[in-house]
């Protein structure tokens, strides 16, 4: 694993994306041993990582609003409500 | 209803009965010249039952109607054959002609000459016209429409921010994956300016830093006047130009824009778009789980990989090494059993026996000669003295008779030659001329040469005449020659 970047400052997609890559390495069984033990670890921090995501995840919504230069703007929006959402 | 006879044996076709009915052909005959007296005219309605040309006679049967009243509509094969589009049922159309009655059956048609689209039939073709313009540009091609990432984080929704869309799509997607982020960007979606406004609004929303990975462009359902913004040219090309994909959903089910036809992805609403630019929360767990799975199944068959190959290894070195150490043992064994070194003493053993027997037969061999040869040596010494000494009595008796011999023939020869050559010289001196003359004889030469004739002398000549003792000179002075 060539840079190993925090996986709290990855996003879910990069996350993913590596977590896909270790896996095929792994499963090519190209690996050192010992190198599959370090991309197994990470694997599992990733797995983790992205579960707790899926969980707690919140949607975030901006708009695109002209200030007052009138040039466009991102300003936080309203997420959906969910008072319609099913109770199950 | 008296005065009706429905026995059928009133009088038939007169024209004019008693109580001045009319006959049914004159009364269809009257209504038809009512009809043809009417002008030309132009009807506006829709198309119903309309089912294409008659098989057999290539005329059109079918009708117009609109909210409260229908007519029976014909075309004939040659008007037909002038058409610009093919009718349809829910067609709009101008119908010019003229009706007609057929008598036979005394329904009334309407023949039409000509006919036109109206209304929303005429937008419509006029839609289908630039549609078929675009698609000849290859705006509709498959091949550029770009891809969308199948989950994309940022997105850009393009529509009405106070309609009922913008929350549907933020509510379908908060449910199905709230990690997508949304960024609205409002626009007029129908109406007056709300082609330049969509389009001002797509260029917004491909400005936005960092760039969405696609724009959701969404309107709700409506009429096809309401969602004619959507097949407006300007915003067809923007939609088929902008540098971030397109997504659209606009209208419902059956609606086909032509910002749908050259959208990047169409999707029939706005719900469904907003579904389809990610996957739920719930498959991403699935594949998650999934992935855990192929994890641990991966690092287990690397581990049992391993451990399979130091299995391997681990037999291949002992049978080799087994095999070497065989091969090793087996080499001492043969050489261990090798007679040198079990019996070392032996080979001297053997050695010394065959030299003493060497030495026996030599020493045998050596005796036996000397028995043999030493008698046989002696036996020949003696006989060799004894042929020594007959040899030599033998020879010395013959040398000397050959010696006695010798001395007698030596003799023998030498005595009888000189008795011969006593006798000889006797005869010889008996026989020399000397002796003659000693005897008295001479001898007369004239000059050197012995005269044996007188006739040689002349008187006067010279004579020389030898004699025993000397020689006598004289001259001639007569020649007698003897008588006879």
């Amino acid at each position: 694993m060539a840079e190993n970047k925090k996986i709290e400052d990855m996003s879910y997609k990069e996350a993913s994306q590596e977590l896909e890559l270790i896996i095929r390495n792994l499963e090519s069984g190209d690996l050192e041993l010992e190198d599959s033990l370090a991309s197994y670890t990470r694997g599992v921090e990733l797995l983790k990582s992205l579960r707790e995501r899926l969980a707690t995840a919140e949607q975030k919504v901006s708009m695109l609003v002209k200030d007052v230069d009138g040039a466009d703007a991102l300003a936080a929006g309203e997420a959906a409500d969910t008072s319609d959402d099913l109770p199950f | 209803m008296s005065g009706w006879d429905l026995t059928g044996t009133s009088p038939a076709a007169r024209d004019e009965g008693a109580d001045g009915a009319l006959s049914v052909s004159r009364a269809v005959g009257i209504a038809s010249g009512a009809l043809d007296a009417l002008p030309e005219m132009t009807v506006l309605g829709e198309v119903t039952g309309f089912r294409g040309p008659n098989a057999r006679s290539g005329h059109c049967y079918f009708q117009v109607k609109d909210d409260s009243a229908a007519m029976d509509c014909a075309i004939w094969k040659f008007a037909y054959a002038k058409r610009s589009f093919d009718l349809r049922d829910g067609m709009q159309v101008n119908l010019k002609g003229r009706f007609n009655i057929y008598k036979p059956t005394g329904k009334m048609s309407f023949i039409a000459q000509s006919f036109s689209l109206a209304g929303e039939g005429l937008l419509r073709q006029q839609v289908a016209e630039l549609a078929e313009r675009l698609r000849r540009e290859g705006l509709m091609e498959p091949a550029r429409k770009r891809r969308i990432p199948l989950f994309c984080s940022r997105v850009a929704v393009v529509t009405s921010l106070s309609g009922a869309v913008i929350d549907d799509v933020k509510r379908t997607l908060r449910r199905r994956n709230p990690l997508v982020e949304l960024i609205c960007v409002g626009s007029k979606v129908q109406g007056e300016g709300a082609p330049a406004e969509l389009i001002e609004g797509l260029r917004r929303a491909a400005a936005i830093t960092p760039a969405p990975d696609c724009i959701l462009l969404a309107r709700g359902g409506g009429s096809f006047e309401d969602l004619m913004t959507f097949n407006d040219e300007g915003l067809a090309r923007a939609v088929a130009a902008s540098p971030v994909p397109v997504v659209t959903g606009i209208g419902h089910e059956p609606d086909t824009s032509i910002c749908d036809m050259v959208s990047d992805r169409r999707c029939s609403t706005p719900t469904a778009a907003a579904e389809s630019v990610a996957p739920a929360v719930t498959d991403l767990a699935d594949k998650l789980a999934e992935r855990e799975a192929r994890l641990m199944k991966s690092l287990t068959a690397s581990v049992k990989e391993g451990r399979a190959e130091l299995d391997g290894f681990g037999g291949r070195l002992n049978r080799s090494m087994g095999g070497v150490l065989e091969r090793a043992r087996a080499a001492v064994a043969s050489a261990a059993s090798h007679a040198v070194l079990t019996r070392p003493a032996a080979t001297l053993e053997r050695r010394a026996a065959e030299l003493n027997q060497t030495a026996e037969r030599l020493a045998g061999a050596g005796s036996r000669l000397r028995e043999r040869h030493g008698s046989a040596l002696a036996h020949q010494s003696e006989r060799l003295i004894a042929a020594g000494a007959g040899c030599m009595a033998a020879r010395g008796h013959g040398l000397a008779l050959l010696s006695s011999r010798l001395r007698a023939t030596a003799s023998g020869i030498t005595r009888h030659p000189a008795a011969e050559l006593a006798a000889s010289a006797a005869a010889l001196d008996a026989l020399s001329p000397l002796k003659v003359l000693g005897r008295g004889y001479s001898i007369a030469y004239s000059g050197d040469r012995v005269a044996t004739s007188a006739e040689v002398f002349a008187p006067g000549s010279e004579l020389r005449v030898r004699l025993a003792d000397g020689d006598v000179l004289g001259t001639v002075t007569a020649v007698q020659p003897a008588s006879r």
